[in-house]
Formats: C-alpha cells, sequence, structure tokens
C-alpha cells in the first residue's frame, strides 16, 4: 500500500480533525479524560471583542434572522441590572448559545462568556479555537473535576457575565432536563444575579443531529425574566429550584399568558417543562409539533 | 478486549518484518495484552532483598565461603524477547552474586550459559547479556556455553520414577553452590524448567521434548496441565536431591517496543496523531529499506523492558510467586472459544536472535508458542481454523540453522506427520557428526532442534482443522502442510469449508504477550 493510501486510510478511520469515537465495547474500559484547559484568553483581548463583534453581528445574527424567525421578550429586565450577572438558560440546539447572545443588548452581548462543554467542543484545537471566538467560549468539565467551575469563578472576578446551560447537555427530546447545581453555586459563592432565559422553538428548528435549521424559518423564541438575586445564606439547592421555576414560568408564558403562568403553582409549571409521562418518541413527537401559527408557507403534516 | 464495530479502526497487524493494519469483519473479538504493569522502583533494592531474605533457603551470603566452587547459570538469549536494553536484568542479579562471593572469599567462579541444544552465544552476544564488567573478567576461561555433547563435562545424576535419565551439565552440578538466574517471559519458562532442560544432554531432553508430551501438554504454558512441566518436576526432584541450588527469578513487563515504535505498544483507537505519524514513517521506511537492512533494524531492537518482580531461594517456592507475576502481567480473562483464531506473526521468536525465521520456526512461533498461550481451553475449538501472518520466506540462516535447511528439504518432503516424523528421523539428525560437530564448535543449534520446533506445534496440528497463511511464500508454506492466502478476506472464504460463513473469530493482538485464560 502506497503513503497516500496509508495517509488516506489514517485521515479517514481515524477521524482527522473530527471527534474521535471509541469502540462500544472499549467505553467502559477507556481512562476518565484528563480535565485539559484550552487557553481563551486571547479571545477576550479587545482585538478578539472585535473580531467576535464582526463574527456575531456580520455573520451569526444574518444568518440565525434569515433561517430562523426569532423573537425576544423581556429584554427590558436587564435595564438597572450591573455586570456580571449569570445568564441561565434551558438547552435543546446548538442555536441556543448564538441566540442568546444575538439577542442581549449590544452592551451585555460584549461582556458574556458562554460555558461551552470542554470534551465537546474542546475536543479539537481547530474547533475549540472557533468556539472561543465566535461566541467567548470557556471550557466547562461535565464530568466534575476541580475546575468545573474554577474558571467560571475567574471570570466572574474580571467582570465577564456568563451564558450557563445548567442541563450540562442539549436535551435529547426537546423537554427540559433536571438542572445541575454549577450555576446557583457560582451565584451563592459570588453574590452574582442569575438571569432566567427560556429559549422555545429551538429544539423543532435544529434539534440534535441538524447542522442547519430546518426549512421554512422556524419560529424561535427567547424569553429573558427578570433576575433572581440569591438571599443571604441561601444554599445552592434552593437557589437552583427558584431558577428552574424562573425558566419554567416563563416557558410557560409562550404556552399560556404571563398572567395565567403567575398562578400557576410550581409543580404545574415543572410538569410543563418536563412533558409528559410517555415513551421517547411521543415525547419528541410533541416537541416537534410543527407551530401552526407562525409557520411560513402553507402547513403540511408531514414534510417534503 | 474488544469487539470489532463500525467505530474500530484498522488494527495493527504484525508479518514478519513488517506491519500494516488489518480491517477485521465486524463482531470480531480481539485480544489484547493488558497494559504494562509499572516496574520496581529499584531494582537494586529489590536483588538484595530477594538474596538477603529468600524464599525457604537461606540467604546467600550463608551459602557463600571460601575454597567453594560456585556455578552461576544464566537463561540464554532465547529470552526476552525482544533482547532487553542495557543492562540486562541478568546483568544486574549476576553482578550482585558476583559481589558477595568475592566478599565471601570464593575463588572458583564458573558462569554458564543454559543454552542446552541452543547455538552457543557469541562473545558479544554474551557480553550484552551480562554486561561489561563481568564478561571482562570471567571470558573465556569461566564464562561459556553449556556444550550438551561434551562427554566430559555432562554427569548422570539419577533417574526419575518414570525412568527419565537426569544428565546435566557435570561443572554446575559438581559445583558447592549452582546459582541459577532466570527470566521470565512466559509461564513456560523458569521453575524446574531452568537446570533440567538448560543444562540437559539429548539424552535427557527426549523424555520431555517430544511428541507424546507435546500432545499431552494442553498447554505448555499451564503447568499444572502440562505433561512436558510434570516431566520436569520429576527431573527437577533429582536434582534437588543431589544439588545445592539457588534459584533466581525475575519477570518484566509488557514494555516490548522502544518509544519510537510505541504504536505498537498502544491499542490502536488511542493513538495520537503522533502515533499515527509514526505508523506511517515507520511503514514506509520499512517498506523502502533494503532486506538487509530491514533485518538489521528490526533485530537491533532493544525492549525497554522494566522488572516487576525479583525472586530468590527454593525453585518451586519461587516458582509459584513468578508465576503469579506472569500471570498478573499477561492474563486475559476471556469467554468462550472462536471457531477462527487469528495471529499476526512477527519478526522474532526465541531461536532467531540475530538470525534468521525460517519456515519451521515460523511454524513453531504459531503454531507452537502463540497457540499455547492459553490457560483452560485453547482459544479456537477443536476444528477450527488458525489464520497466521507472515511472508515465511524460503530462507535459512546456513550458520545457525543447517539442520533446518535438511529438515525442511528431506524430512518435510516426506511426511508432516510429526510423530512420524519423530519415529522415522529423530535418532539420525540427533547423532549425526556433522551437526554435533557445527554444534560444538561452530553457533549452530543441535541437529534435533528442528524436530522439537516441529512437535512444539503438535498439538495445534491435532486441534485444528486448517492452517491459513495470508501473505505468504506459498512453496514454503505448502511444504509445510498449511494452506496460503493472498489475503485475509480469501483466508476467511477458504476458513469457510471448516468453520462455516458466520465463523466467531478471535484476533489475538499480540505482541506484546498475551495470555487467553479461556472459560
Amino acid at each position: 500500500m502506497g503513503a497516500g493510501r496509508d495517509i488516506a486510510l489514517l485521515a479517514r478511520r481515524w477521524r482527522w480533525a473530527r471527534r474521535s469515537l471509541l469502540p462500544h465495547s472499549a467505553i467502559p474500559h477507556a481512562p476518565p479524560a484528563q480535565p485539559r484547559e484550552f487557553p481563551t484568553e486571547w479571545a477576550r483581548t479587545p482585538a478578539g471583542q472585535v473580531a467576535r463583534a464582526g463574527v456575531q453581528q456580520g455573520g451569526l445574527k444574518p444568518v440565525l434572522w434569515t433561517q430562523t424567525r426569532p423573537e425576544v421578550y423581556g429584554r427590558e429586565h436587564l435595564d438597572g441590572l450591573e455586570a456580571p450577572a449569570i445568564f441561565v438558560a434551558n438547552h435543546s440546539s446548538h442555536l441556543d448559545a448564538p441566540l442568546v447572545l444575538c439577542s442581549l443588548p449590544p452592551g451585555w452581548a460584549r461582556q458574556v462568556a458562554v460555558g461551552a462543554a470542554a470534551d465537546y467542543f474542546f475536543d479539537a484545537r481547530w474547533r475549540a479555537s472557533l468556539t472561543a471566538l465566535a461566541f467567548n467560549a470557556f471550557p466547562v468539565e461535565r464530568r466534575g473535576g476541580t475546575r468545573v467551575t474554577g474558571t467560571a469563578k475567574r471570570l466572574l472576578g474580571e467582570g465577564w457575565s456568563l451564558l450557563l446551560f445548567p442541563e450540562g447537555t442539549r436535551s435529547s427530546d426537546g423537554w427540559m432536563q433536571d438542572f445541575r447545581s454549577g450555576p446557583a453555586r457560582l451565584c451563592c459563592g459570588g453574590g452574582v444575579p442569575a438571569v432566567p432565559v427560556a429559549l422555545r422553538g429551538t429544539y423543532r428548528a435544529m434539534p440534535r443531529g441538524r447542522h442547519w435549521p430546518g426549512p421554512g424559518r422556524p419560529r424561535v423564541v427567547v424569553r429573558f425574566g427578570r433576575p433572581l438575586r440569591p438571599e443571604q445564606g441561601e444554599r445552592p439547592s434552593a437557589f437552583s429550584e427558584r431558577l428552574t421555576e424562573g425558566i419554567a414560568r416563563l416557558w410557560d408564558e409562550e404556552e399560556t399568558t404571563w398572567w395565567e403562568a403567575q398562578r400557576r403553582d410550581r409543580a404545574e409549571l415543572l410538569a410543563g417543562t418536563a412533558g409528559p409521562d410517555a415513551p421517547r418518541w411521543r415525547r419528541t413527537w410533541e416537541s416537534t409539533r410543527p407551530d401552526r401559527a407562525t409557520t411560513t408557507g402553507p402547513f403540511r403534516t408531514w414534510p417534503e | 478486549m474488544l469487539d470489532v464495530d463500525e467505530r474500530t479502526p484498522p488494527l495493527i497487524v504484525h508479518h514478519g518484518e513488517g506491519f500494516s493494519l488489518q480491517q477485521f469483519p465486524l463482531g470480531t473479538r480481539v485480544v489484547y495484552p493488558p497494559d504494562s504493569l509499572p516496574g520496581l522502583p529499584d531494582v537494586t533494592a529489590a536483588i538484595d532483598a530477594a538474596l538477603d531474605e529468600p524464599i525457604d533457603s537461606p540467604p546467600l551470603d550463608e551459602l557463600l565461603f571460601a575454597d567453594m566452587r560456585l556455578a552461576i547459570v544464566f537463561d540464554d538469549l532465547s529470552i526476552p524477547l525482544p533482547p532487553m536494553r542495557a543492562p540486562d536484568i541478568r546483568q544486574r542479579v549476576v553482578e550482585a552474586v558476583i559481589e558477595r562471593a568475592a566478599q565471601a572469599g570464593v575463588d572458583d567462579v564458573h558462569l554458564i550459559a543454559a543454552n542446552s541444544l541452543h547455538r552457543r552465544m557469541t562473545p558479544d552476544e554474551l557480553q550484552h547479556i551480562l554486561g561489561e564488567r563481568v564478561f571482562r573478567s570471567f571470558w573465556p576461561e569461566r564464562l561459556r556455553n553449556h556444550d550438551a555433547e561434551d562427554p566430559d563435562d555432562l554427569v548422570v545424576l539419577g533417574e526419575t520414577g518414570h525412568g527419565e535419565v537426569v544428565e546435566i551439565n557435570r561443572t554446575a552440578a559438581e559445583a558447592d553452590l549452582l546459582v541459577y538466574v532466570n527470566v521470565n517471559l512466559i509461564a513456560m519458562n523458569g521453575g524446574d524448567k531452568s537446570v533440567p532442560v538448560g543444562l540437559a544432554s539429548y539424552r535427557s531432553l527426549r523424555h520431555h521434548h517430544n511428541v507424546h508430551t507435546m500432545l499431552h501438554s494442553r498447554s505448555f504454558n499451564d503447568p499444572p496441565r502440562s505433561a512436558m512441566h510434570h516431566s520436569y518436576d520429576r527431573m527437577g526432584d533429582v536434582v534437588a536431591d543431589t544439588v545445592r541450588l539457588f534459584q533466581i527469578e525475575t519477570t518484566v513487563n509488557n514494555e516490548t517496543f522502544p518509544p519510537q515504535f510505541d504504536f505498537l505498544n498502544t491499542r490502536e483507537w488511542e493513538w495520537s496523531y503522533r502515533q499515527q505519524g509514526a505508523y506511517l514513517a515507520a511503514k514506509r521506511a520499512n517498506e523502502l529499506a533494503p532486506a538487509k537492512v530491514r533485518r538489521k533494524v528490526w533485530q537491533a531492537v532493544e525492549a525497554p523492558y522494566e522488572v516487576t518482580s525479583v525472586n530468590a531461594g527454593e525453585v518451586n517456592a519461587v516458582h509459584e510467586r513468578t508465576l503469579a507475576n506472569v500471570h498478573r502481567q499477561q492474563l486475559t480473562e476471556i469467554d468462550g472459544q472462536a471457531d477462527i483464531l487469528v495471529f499476526g506473526l512477527p519478526y522474532l521468536c526465541p531461536y532467531n536472535v540475530n538470525s534468521v525465521m525460517n519456515p519451521i520456526l515460523v511454524s513453531c512461533l504459531g503454531l507452537g508458542y502463540y497457540f499455547n498461550m492459553y490457560k483452560n481451553r485453547p482459544v479456537v475449538r477443536e476444528g477450527g481454523v488458525l489464520i497466521a501472518f507472515h511472508p515465511v520466506p524460503w530462507e535459512f540462516h546456513q550458520v545457525h540453522h543447517p539442520s533446518y535447511v535438511d529438515f525442511f528439504d528431506e524430512v518435510l518432503a516426506e511426511t508432516t506427520d510429526p510423530a512420524a516424523i519423530e519415529a522415522k528421523f529423530e535418532q539420525a539428525y540427533a547423532t549425526d557428526p556433522w551437526y554435533v560437530h557445527l554444534y560444538r564448535t561452530s553457533y549452530a543449534y543441535h541437529g534435533v532442534h528442528p524436530f522439537y520446533m516441529w512437535y512444539w506445534g503438535a498439538h495445534a496440528l491435532d486441534h485444528l482443522d486448517d492452517v491459513i497463511f495470508v501473505g505468504a511464500n506459498r512453496k514454503s508454506v505448502r511444504r509445510m502442510g498449511f494452506r496460503s492466502a493472498s489475503t485475509f478476506n480469501d483466508a476467511l472464504e477458504m476458513a469457510s469449508d471448516s468453520v462455516g460463513r458466520s465463523p466467531r473469530i478471535t484476533y489475538m493482538h499480540t505482541p506484546p504477550l498475551t495470555m487467553a485464560e479461556v472459560r
């Protein structure tokens, strides 16, 4: 076999510049990945900020706003809020982070850093560099470890606000999963306010496995809630519950009205975000039900 | 252990002085060697501790006294494989023993390589094993190879209850103390194999190096189930009754290849970009190199083995611990037998260090050593198929393996049946004066050695329905009664005659060495 064919074989089967895959039977025996800190400080330098503004305003936003139909509510809650703050959102699509960043008022968008999964976005150098530049992202160890919150604390200390997704990963069926306590611990530990953000329609627009929004400019909604501040001595678990409830209320506003969402009790709110207690296909089915009211063009039950 | 799925990259397969990536069918079970164990942090301290606090024996210092005759016997170059990067563990142990002998005022010291019927080692090879200091002090008067055909330096110690004659080296047997220094690479080595085999004559060896014994050794790497080892043990008892023996055994880990070839020590899906680059560079350089250069480079490979244990004292007690350490490094448990067993045979076996791996040695490595790397049951079922990767060139080292040439041309041309060969040809080759002369004065393996190599595969030949070599010289493979295939897929197609269209395939990913415990 010639050298060229050898190189092609290695590039294909070892997935050069792509995420490497463990054989299934090797997964239980794989040593735990050592947390590694990809340097992202360069992305927060003035030059990095200028480049990012260009990428977001000149690239991401035009694409998002032409491929989807974003609706943004509640930006007024940010008036008077002083940085740093932690934006906490539900997560079901790769659209979520750019959607929130492009929905923020320009003053906020410039100073928000996004927590991104170290094992997903920072496993290859090229992917890590792009993610850090475009989203001001920093690596977050999803499997725990000493550096889970270390970088986040440092960034808060430097005055950067954060966008975090406490579910830890994108929802596999569009419904909200349990929150991890990391964001709440950061808020309680540093007395930092949290802004609940509910994202609706992003799963329907671009679920796991899709790399581009679906056809028909699907409607996506970003709802910013009133900032929540940890009370003196409040435990992270209690604050995390308040955060969950805050997002659930915003989520419910999309289904009902602001007034009805205010009147519902906590159990009803959470039941609404958790989805039906049914097999996975039915949960996915409900999450992907076409938005009849706003999807452009004639409605089709089955896409062409 | 791994089951090949769609995510599994092609796997490294050795084939002689080369290697390549081979795609295996989905569902193939791959048996990898266990991860290399960490070496002892302080080998010198471990040697001292073993000599000072031996098992079931007084400390070495108490056994040494002025005016005594001390014989230090050590394993020859057939182990470990590849040869260990200097300093060899035997050098370190021998130096420690000699240091103590010097302090005790011992003058009469003899160092003897336990090469049995293997070829004599060259001075350079002895120096590599023992180090410059030992070599300079003792060569050539007091450092030598065992000569199994020297009637003046052999002595019969007695007979076992089974009528087995125990005849070994006289100088070693009649010493006041015989210190045996071993490196235990696989479970077959060491224990009562050391003295009764390493220092024996043909007259003694024929009791266990024969077809009947090999057919009843299942496997010869599992001493309790090995008729060969039962014979060693009986002979060991005779030795123990007549010789004051102090056994020192050592084990090494699985660091088989040096850092530039570390991709050969690493599971493929864990290859870094650097290791992928090293693979590409090494493979390309290997393909472009002239044959002589290629062989020279491969034979120059020295393993960065690290020592995992040093034990000394009474043979059986020491060997029990040694075996536990070998198993700790090599044993992999697997469920059930396969229909097809696949090996990639490398460039080296115990009998072609600094030499040529001729077809008989290829057969011995595959059907003998590798096939027998099991406990309980063979990895492949009875009536199964062995597929081995090796070019099997029709090539012999004329100095090292003269009787192999004749064995291949004369004996195998007539029959490949081990029992028939043993009955008709063995005696003539074993006593041929020319082969004896070459063994004693040149660097030739004994005339009977190719027979033993053929017997080594007797159990596999009896057990398997078919043996197929991939990418091999068709003439040499046919001479040995095997079949050859151009590609692995062709080999699988040929194997389907015996095992059907949906065989269970097991690939033993070795070297580094692994031993399967088949449940």
